[in-house]
């Protein structure tokens, strides 16, 4: 298993388009998640143009536990860009043909997908370890008071988070593999979102809950929007385990699927 | 001798058009087998057939006697078509990844990279080579993890007759190790300066397979050259005589079958003439192909 990872991060560790991706990821990702009160601070002064005032520091954006699902939300915006450079390693490999050599060279069909899936794997955890780290330096500066029970209550946002951006790069990686043009395949991956809430519009509606099995639907539902809380609506502020089911399928079948094709294909 | 790679009416079929036909090959350990055919005749398909890229229609193969999974193509070092690397990495880096995912010590590079005279430009970035550089990287990746068995596909394509050069002297020098090698080319005087054997494919069809070496056995031709006011006539008297020509004092004579340039040379000795010049002129592989394609195609037209 190891030996799979060790040989697509060799491939990519000498990549600098992965560098300069991965780069962004995590330096936007970073400012985005620590920068929520100097947002709260513009949105202030925007509303006190219209002549209302709010109070910031009532809003705890970055307490435990609030802040564990305020930036796991937030940080699930950010993982299409991780998803695009799933796209291009994998797109890369067909583009030069080099899955071929790979292939010759000795690996299997199910092994060359593995290695890819098991990236994946890595860039999840580590995406998840950066959004906790930055939750827990974050909250101990804002909380005004760190009680440990508050620090680890709501924890379960974080494999919820995991699966999110792990389902979503196995999406990618599928289509890779079934399309196997980079430009294409980035497009397809951008408007799926617009593609899905077109079918689901046709969903009758009496099959309603159809509606969260759709798989970008389902990976979305893993972790719900917070913000709503702050103007007193009621939030869904857990982990559902049917939506976890689901997505778990999801990443099961999208990596399922691109096997079969790999498979059978004439490489 | 052990067998190492057999097959067994191996086919394929892209939709209608039959790219390899009920194909029965057998290469054993030291042959440095050659594959001919013209453009489009199913060699690249066989290979890859061989090497699990293309799934084959019907039809088995074993590699060294068992059937093939992806551990024992790790024993073969093989290129197909054309060289397939990372763009992006050095030379260095890819044969690297190569020894990885073969699993074997990368302690070779080295010596491989000085075999093909790569050493200097290792450390360029891939798409910064030539194509003959690139075509030389290809068969160090092949080397790197000290396969039993070499797979060349087209090796010399698209180079010069230096690059040729070079690496024909470079399949030699492997070949010289005792390597087996399977070398798919549509160029017979490759075939013929470096192989011991071969097998002739046409539009999927093997038409002929055998060693290099009986070709041209059969008539033999020879050719004379020696100071004698009445040579022409003399070489006519000899009985293996098939028919004789004169150019530029050259005599260029066909024997009959069975008939030898040593007959030949003994006959003249005893009419007391001595030859400067006695050359027995090999049949060329091409004339050989040319005459097998022909007789394929006389075949398939009566069928």
């Amino acid at each position: 298993m190891l030996h799979l990872l060790k040989i697509d991060l060799k491939k990519m560790t000498s990549y600098r388009t992965f560098w300069v991706v991965c780069g962004l990821y995590f330096v936007t990702l970073a400012f985005t998640t620590a920068s929520g009160m100097e947002f709260l601070k513009w949105l202030a002064g925007f509303i006190q143009g219209f002549g209302q005032s709010i109070n910031i520091n009532r809003i705890p954006l970055y307490h435990f536990p609030d802040v564990w699902q305020n930036l796991v939300y937030i940080s699930g915006l950010f993982k299409v860009v991780l998803a695009i450079m799933v796209v291009i390693s994998i797109t890369n490999e067909f583009t030069y043909r080099t899955i071929r050599q790979n292939i010759i060279d000795g690996m299997s069909r199910s092994e060359f997908l593995l290695s890819k899936i098991l990236t994946n794997v890595l860039l999840s955890g580590v995406s998840v370890v950066m959004v906790f780290l930055i939750g827990l330096v974050t909250g101990l500066i804002y909380s005004p008071e760190v009680r440990l029970v508050e620090v680890v209550t709501d924890l379960e946002f974080f494999p919820a988070y995991f699966l999110e951006v792990f389902a979503f790069l196995s999406y990618a990686l599928m289509l890779g593999v079934l399309v196997q043009r980079s430009g294409l395949t980035i497009i397809l991956l951008l408007l799926s979102n617009m593609i899905e809430a077109i079918v689901k519009v046709n969903v009758p509606e009496a099959a309603g809950w159809l509606k969260d099995v759709f798989p970008m639907q389902s990976i979305s539902n893993l972790v719900a929007l917070p913000f709503a809380r702050y103007a007193f609506q009621e939030i869904q502020d857990y982990v559902s385990l049917t939506a976890l089911a689901i997505a778990a399928i999801w990443a099961f079948l999208f990596n399922y699927f691109a096997y079969l094709k790999l498979k059978k294909s004439d490489i | 001798m052990e067998t190492v790679l057999s097959t067994d009416k191996l086919t394929k079929y892209f939709g209608k058009l039959c790219a390899v036909n009920r194909l029965d090959l057998e290469v054993k350990r030291g042959q440095v087998f050659g594959m001919l055919g013209p453009n489009g005749s199913g060699k690249t398909t066989t290979l890859a057939m061989l090497m699990g890229v293309t799934n084959p229609t019907s039809g088995n193969f074993t590699w060294f006697g068992e059937p093939a999974t992806h551990h024992t193509r790790k024993k073969i070092g093989a290129v197909l078509e054309h060289p397939i690397f990372y763009p992006y990495l050095s030379g260095q880096k890819n044969l690297e990844l190569n020894a990885l995912i073969k699993g074997v010590d990368p302690a070779r590079i080295g010596s491989v990279l000085e075999l093909v005279e790569l050493a200097p430009r290792k450390d360029d970035k891939y798409r910064t080579y030539s194509l003959g550089m690139k075509q030389r990287l290809a068969i160090a990746s092949a080397l790197v993890s000290d396969p039993i068995i070499l797979i060349l596909d087209e090796p010399t394509n698209g180079l010069d007759p230096m690059g040729i050069a070079e690496i024909r002297e470079i399949i030699k020098r492997i070949a010289a190790e005792g390597k087996t090698i399977i070398l798919a080319s549509h160029l017979l005087d490759e075939v013929q300066k470096v192989c011991t054997h071969f097998a002739v494919l046409r539009k999927g069809n093997l038409v002929h397979s055998g060693p290099v070496d009986d070709v041209g056995k059969g008539e033999e031709t020879v050719e004379v050259i020696a100071y004698h006011d009445d040579l022409s006539h003399i070489l006519h008297e000899f009985r293996g005589s098939l028919s004789v020509k004169n150019e530029n004092g050259k005599f260029t004579v066909h024997l009959r079958e069975n008939f030898h340039a040593i007959d030949l040379n003994k006959f003249l000795f005893e009419k007391g003439i001595i030859a400067s010049h006695l050359v027995t002129q090999k049949k060329s592989l091409e004339k050989q192909f040319l005459e097998i394609l022909q007789e394929s195609q006389d075949v398939s037209h009566k069928m």
